[in-house]
């Protein structure tokens, strides 16, 4: 749970906190999801993010990759205020970040070459030839190599997920966002995906944000976790700190203890009668 | 506690009302939007480093317009012959059916072009985008334009309601040349009335506001296509059973834009 | 970004200086398939780069590809352990072949 220094901002030497997140609160309708996060991603680190469903972890992230507005607090990504950004600087800065979605969210009506292809379509003045070399390189990387002339429709769930780990990284860009990586895979075809953002990681000098419920996964790939609670934060640390932890609620995790026997007694009892409200759909 | 809960219903009713009220003026302006940015792009894209693409633009005309086609083409000849039917059969009451061109020519290029042209497009297009927006939009694809940096106004509504402005006039004329055409074989037939002397008539009795009646319109009505279904698209909640609903509105909601602003603008040009 | 060429015995070399990314990759591309068009030996010096990303790689592959056709090699020379990095991961190690230096490339 260490506070890290602040990061020199010299033009030379990249900050050392790729992101930085001070007391950030948000909100769904008058819902508070984030209850105040104070979070840092390093450089080069796997950072993931644990905690049950209605965690905000998905919150977390949809922010950290600016995708929603927050009611306060700050976001720093790369040394730059979100807040401050106008829409051209926003868009530099995107370039600089890759998200592989949950579904994968390839577009449908193009091929999965296209897909690939598209970031730097829309961004670069790079020579079609280039592009279509670094689109078939991305594709050998993630073991796809050869397939970017098939429909989305025709890969299977692993294959989508690859391919979008592809496009997410066809800039080469200084974060990898992985939206639940393993999620909906089988136990090998999941253990695969983590090897890929290992080796990603290690080949490609990417900071990774990994958003999962996996343990098996986290503590495999992982060189800090975060555990988000009922929008707050539990838990910063290393993996070992984290097996190490006497936390009762950091245990029930671990120990896969389902999220309601752990409600305390008032809060159950303002569920059932109505008084706490329910989950929203996010 | 009786007047109570009578209050509470009341209270209730017009809390629904008043919600439906402030949803439907929320999509409204949400459609209001859509156009203004839909021209922001247009013009100051490439400012923004966020161009609009020429071949989508492309792309979406073949599908909105080329596509369209031959159905056009045969609900136009249907319209145009059922108009010279009905023509002739209502003024030979008057004994005046060789006057029957008056009546087709006025009511195929001023209403009948547009508005069957405009249906077509609605069923045809305006749905399909309704349908594409919103499976994206649950798909996550939308997210992954933004996060990619890709503005998905500029990307996706753009290029269909440019499209759409482009191919409804352009259908329309051609629905217009169809329509007189087989209004004309029709009167041919049973009137004897050569198709040199209708083409002949039908010239002399258009003027170019007519014509532009027509097309104006078209237009209209292309704008009023894109934006219900990209508002609908992008108001899909709840998976794939929202997309249909979605869908449906969509073409629902022009349809009845179509027929409603089609009887205010004749309203108010004829006035 | 920077690059020299200069004939070496009976090669061509081509020495880059800086960073090769998105930016100045195109530069770095033309450089590169000039001199496979100067039709002899080209030997891509890459010590004084210190980043490569998969553009720059691509281009090289496609000036490979390109000298390969025309008969001629092109080896790459030098290259840092980032770079040999990106190489490995789309496993284009072997299908380049690289030299320590281009001393021994020549």
């Amino acid at each position: 749970m260490s506070e890290t220094p602040e990061p020199q901002e010299t033009e030379t030497s990249a900050p050392r906190n790729v992101i930085e997140v001070r007391d950030l609160v948000t909100h769904y309708g008058d819902r508070m999801i984030l209850k105040g996060i104070s979070m840092d991603v390093h450089a080069d680190e796997i950072m993931v993010i644990m905690g049950g469903s209605g965690s905000g972890k998905s919150t977390l992230l949809r922010h950290l990759m600016a995708l929603e507005h927050h009611t306060s607090g700050t976001m720093r990504i790369l040394g730059q205020d979100i807040d401050e950004l106008n829409n051209v600087e926003l868009v530099d800065l995107r370039q600089k970040l890759g998200v592989a979605f949950q579904g994968g969210a390839l577009f449908s009506s193009m091929t999965v070459g296209e897909n690939v292809m598209l970031p730097l379509f829309e961004h670069t003045k790079l020579d079609r030839k280039t592009m279509e070399i670094m689109t078939r390189m991305k594709l050998q990387v993630v073991e796809l190599g050869g397939f970017e002339n098939l429909m989305p429709s025709e890969l299977s769930g692993g294959m989508i997920k690859r391919a979008a780990f592809a496009r997410a990284i066809v800039m080469d860009p200084k974060i990898l966002f992985c939206d639940e990586p393993s999620a909906g895979l089988d136990p090998v075809v999941a253990s695969q995906l983590d090897d890929l953002i290992l080796l990603l990681r290690d080949a490609l000098g990417m900071t990774v944000v990994v958003v999962t419920h996996e343990l098996d996964s986290a503590f495999k790939i992982a060189d800090r976790i975060t555990v988000l609670d009922r929008g707050e934060i539990l838990f910063i640390g290393t993996p070992d700190e984290l097996r190490a932890s006497d936390n009762q609620r950091i245990q029930n995790l671990l120990n896969r203890v389902a999220e309601d026997d752990t409600m305390d007694a008032e809060t159950y009892l303002n569920r059932l009668t109505g008084d706490e409200p329910a989950y929203r759909p996010l | 506690m009786q007047e109570a809960e009578t209050k509470n219903g009341f209270v209730n009713f017009t809390e629904k009302v008043g919600r439906l009220t402030v949803a439907g003026v929320e999509e409204i302006g949400m459609g209001a939007m859509m156009v203004v940015e839909t021209f922001y792009w247009l013009i100051f894209g490439r400012r923004e480093k966020q161009a609009v693409r020429l071949g989508a633009i492309a792309e979406q005309c073949v599908a909105v317009g080329i596509q369209a086609i031959p159905i056009i083409a045969l609900l136009a000849a249907t319209i145009g012959m059922m108009l010279a039917i009905q023509g002739i059969h209502t003024l030979r009451i008057f004994g005046a059916e060789s006057r029957v061109t008056v009546g087709i020519s006025f009511s195929v290029v001023r209403e009948f072009a547009p508005l069957i042209t405009g249906i077509v497009i609605a069923g045809r297009s305006g749905s399909a985008l309704a349908a594409r927006i919103g499976t994206m939009k649950i798909n996550q694809e939308v997210d992954a334009l933004y996060v990619m940096g890709i503005n998905p106004v500029r990307f996706l509504v753009v290029p269909a309601m440019v499209a759409m402005m482009i191919m409804l006039p352009a259908l329309t004329l051609f629905s217009d040349f169809v329509g007189l055409f087989f209004a004309g074989v029709y009167v041919n037939l049973d009137l004897g009335i050569s198709l040199a002397a209708y083409a002949d008539e039908t010239i002399e009795l258009l003027s170019v506001d007519d014509l532009m009646h027509g097309l104006g319109k078209s237009a209209i009505f292309a704008v009023l296509i894109a934006v219900i279904g990209v508002v609908n698209g992008a108001s899909v909640q709840g998976g794939a059973e929202g997309v249909g609903k979605a869908t449906t509105r969509a073409v629902v909601q022009s349809i009845s834009a179509i027929i409603v602003t089609d009887m205010l603008f004749a309203f108010v040009v004829t006035r | 970004m920077k690059h020299e060429v200069k004939e070496a015995g009976a090669s061509v070399v081509v020495a880059f200086e800086g960073d090769i990314d998105l930016q100045t990759s195109p530069a770095a591309r033309e450089a590169l398939l000039e001199a496979v068009g100067m039709g002899k030996p080209v030997v891509v010096d890459l010590a004084a780069v210190s980043y490569i990303d998969s553009s720059g790689v691509a281009s090289l592959v496609e000036a490979l590809q390109t000298a390969k056709k025309g008969g001629q090699d092109l080896t790459l020379a030098a290259v840092s352990d980032g770079a040999m990095r990106v190489l490995k991961l789309a496993r284009l190690d072997a299908v380049f072949t690289i030299h320590d230096s281009v001393d021994d490339a020549v």
